[in-house]
């Protein structure tokens, strides 16, 4: 069973899988001939080649097994996206400050150690550093806070 | 030749207040982030490609190159006292740098190898004012067909020379491709993989995908493992002995030669150059046994190598327009932003913009000894900072800097998803910096190929037909079929364990 989760075997599971999403998605582009190609030309050969390769890759990784891929430790990855993400909801509707304090705080949390004065601390620093450089050393059209500043 | 007056224009160019600015502001970011492991010259280029839009192009390249140098400069100062690597380029400085250290001769190792850093950046600067022009009038003669063979052979060498599995790299580097091709087909009008969103009508952004891939992907892997500081070693005197400056001058010229020819090729770079040149000094040495202990000249040899090849990897990107490793990759994604298009046009087009970066160059070296050595102790405090407050400040930059690229949200959404990706292709053990080339060349690939084939009424022989293209191609399959021999694949695969380890 290891052989299916080896490195190799997935990052051709993975390839296959880009290529197949290339080919459905742009089903609809004309090929054309080789003297005038359609807007589909390449990107179904690029997406074939691709998959070839993919598959290539997956079954040498079934025959010779190789590196296990390491159990991705969930945290860091889910709070440092859900930080992202809730930074892009909040900056238009709220400003920069609300979402600045809203990625600081989710994404410190993905980290091992989290102490809550360190963190005002950290926002505080960064608030100050994004007004310097952001509003006001390039001019850039940011509200720090909708409707206020 | 009127070398001398184009070296005249960049100087003058590179001397104007606001230049010399720029420039001093990508020496501090690059040393700084130097010497902060964590972060590498990538991730910061990519984090700052939004805010180079609100500068002039000359000012923007200036200081993009400066943070890539300047990161080779302040790596080997967390190598030298910490043990731990700033960057990817000075691993092999931590050897003999940090027992040097604990010998007490910390400062004398920074200065050899600022010093030796400054010999090759100017050294590494030389050369590429004596090669941009022939290298610029060849590469004029070039057509469609050759174009794209170049591409091919920048690709595929760029892959055979990083680390990895070859076929996975090229994998990467046709799903690289894919990607460039999203957006409105140029000739037809057709929308491809846009999925009725207009952002995406003008092609894919490039800044929010370096920094998903490179920046958000870093920190998450960073934040999973503990990272541990152990403390500074104190620096004393600066000045090296007599006779350690005996020994280190030949190796810098080592390390130097060897370095600026590691830089013009595809897909080498400071990390090659570095690697190769302590190897080179090892084997070469009559003292072998030294090493690993405490030797001058594995610290002289590959901090020269490693600028040395930073300096000449421009070389590719500034005359034929073919990024050669990753951050070439950005600095073309940075050209564009600008509206120039990368190629042998910059120089011929834009002289002042040419000649006033590769000036630059040389006095950010300059500017770089200063900035390191007598601010050795700023840096070093530096170093004390924990992770935990670094990791939310770089996120927040990239969120930002993403938005501000078009004052729009799906460009922050779109970070988040490529930080994602990003993050399995380090567990897959797929490497971003081919998949990031292919991005970037996707879209002119694509051009050439179907000009070269409209050219050609359909023929694929034009590939072969033409003496250049058939030569690059050639010069590929060589490579492709050299990385298959078993004898050179062990050997690659010694070399790079070395690195990982």
């Amino acid at each position: 069973m290891n052989r299916f989760l080896s490195k190799d075997f997935l990052s051709g599971v993975m390839f296959i899988a880009f290529g197949l999403t290339a080919l459905w998605f742009g089903r609809h582009l004309a090929l054309g001939t080789s003297v005038r190609m359609g807007p589909g030309y390449v990107p179904h050969m690029l997406a074939y080649i691709m998959m070839v390769l993919g598959l290539i890759i997956a079954v040498i990784a079934l025959y010779s097994g190789g590196e296990v891929v390491e159990a991705p430790r969930w945290r860091p990855i889910t709070l440092v996206t859900i930080g992202i993400v809730v930074f892009a909801l909040l900056f238009e509707s709220t400003g920069m400050f609300p979402a600045l304090i809203a990625l600081v705080f989710i994404a410190s949390l993905g980290g091992d150690e989290f102490k809550v004065l360190e963190v005002i601390g950290n926002i505080a620093v960064l608030t100050l550093m994004c007004v310097l450089v952001f509003k006001v050393g390039l001019q850039m059209n940011i509200s720090v806070i909708n409707g206020v500043w | 030749m009127d070398l001398l007056g184009n070296l005249a224009l960049g100087m003058k160019v590179a001397l104007s207040f606001q230049n010399l600015l720029y420039a001093f502001v990508g020496c501090m970011v690059g040393t700084l982030i130097g010497v902060l492991p964590g972060i590498g010259p990538v991730a910061t280029i990519a984090m700052l490609l939004p805010i180079t839009f609100h500068l002039p192009p000359t000012a923007a390249l200036i200081m993009l190159a400066g943070i890539y140098y300047g990161a080779q400069y302040g790596g080997s100062t967390t190598s030298i006292l910490v043990n731990l690597p700033g960057e990817a380029s000075s691993v092999v400085t931590c050897i003999d740098g940090y027992q040097m250290a604990r010998k007490g001769r910390a400062g004398a190792a920074l200065s050899i190898s600022a010093l030796g850093s400054f010999f090759a950046g100017t050294v590494g600067t030389i050369i590429i004012v004596m090669f941009a022009e022939p290298l610029t009038r060849m590469a004029q003669k070039f057509g469609p067909a050759d174009y794209c063979s170049l591409m091919a052979l920048g690709l595929v060498a760029a892959v055979v020379l990083a680390s990895g599995s070859v076929i996975k790299a090229i994998a990467m580097v046709f799903l690289g491709l894919l990607f460039g091709l999203v957006g409105t087909d140029v000739n037809t009008g057709a929308q491809r993989f846009t999925f009725d969103i207009p952002e995406l009508s003008d092609g894919i952004d490039f800044a929010p995908i370096a920094m998903g891939l490179f920046g958000i992907a870093e920190i998450v892997i960073n934040l999973e493992r503990k990272m541990s500081r152990s403390g500074a070693i104190k620096v004393s005197s600066l000045w090296p002995t007599r006779e350690e400056f005996r020994r280190a001058w030949p190796a810098v010229i080592r390390g130097t030669a060897l370095g600026s020819i590691l830089g013009v090729l595809p897909g080498g770079g400071p990390t090659l150059g570095a690697f190769s040149a302590y190897t080179l000094e090892k084997k070469i040495s009559k003292t072998p046994g030294e090493f690993g202990k405490g030797a001058v000249e594995g610290v002289a040899s590959p901090e020269a190598a490693n600028n040395a090849a930073a300096q000449t990897s421009f070389i590719p990107m500034l005359t034929l327009g073919i990024p050669s490793n990753a951050v070439m990759a950005l600095m073309v994604g940075a050209m564009i932003i600008q509206g120039i298009q990368p190629g042998p046009e910059v120089m011929t087009k834009k002289p002042d913009l040419f000649w006033g970066m590769i000036a630059s160059m040389w006095i950010g070296n300059l500017m770089l000894v200063i900035i390191n050595l007598p601010m050795i102790g700023m840096w070093v405090k530096l170093l004390t900072v924990p992770y935990r407050f670094l990791a939310p400040a770089i996120l927040l930059f990239c969120c930002i800097g993403a938005y501000s690229l078009q004052n729009s949200t799906f460009h922050v959404i779109q970070v988040a998803i490529f930080g994602v990706l990003g993050y399995i292709f380090v567990r897959l053990g797929c490497e971003g910096a081919p998949f990031l080339l292919g991005l970037v060349l996707g879209p002119q690939m694509e051009e050439y190929f179907r000009r070269a084939m409209l050219l050609s009424r359909g023929d694929p022989m034009v590939f072969i037909q033409r003496p250049i293209s058939l030569g690059l191609l050639i010069t590929t399959a060589i490579l492709l079929v050299l990385m298959a021999l078993p004898s050179i694949k062990r050997a690659r695969e010694e070399a790079f364990q070395e690195e990982e380890g």
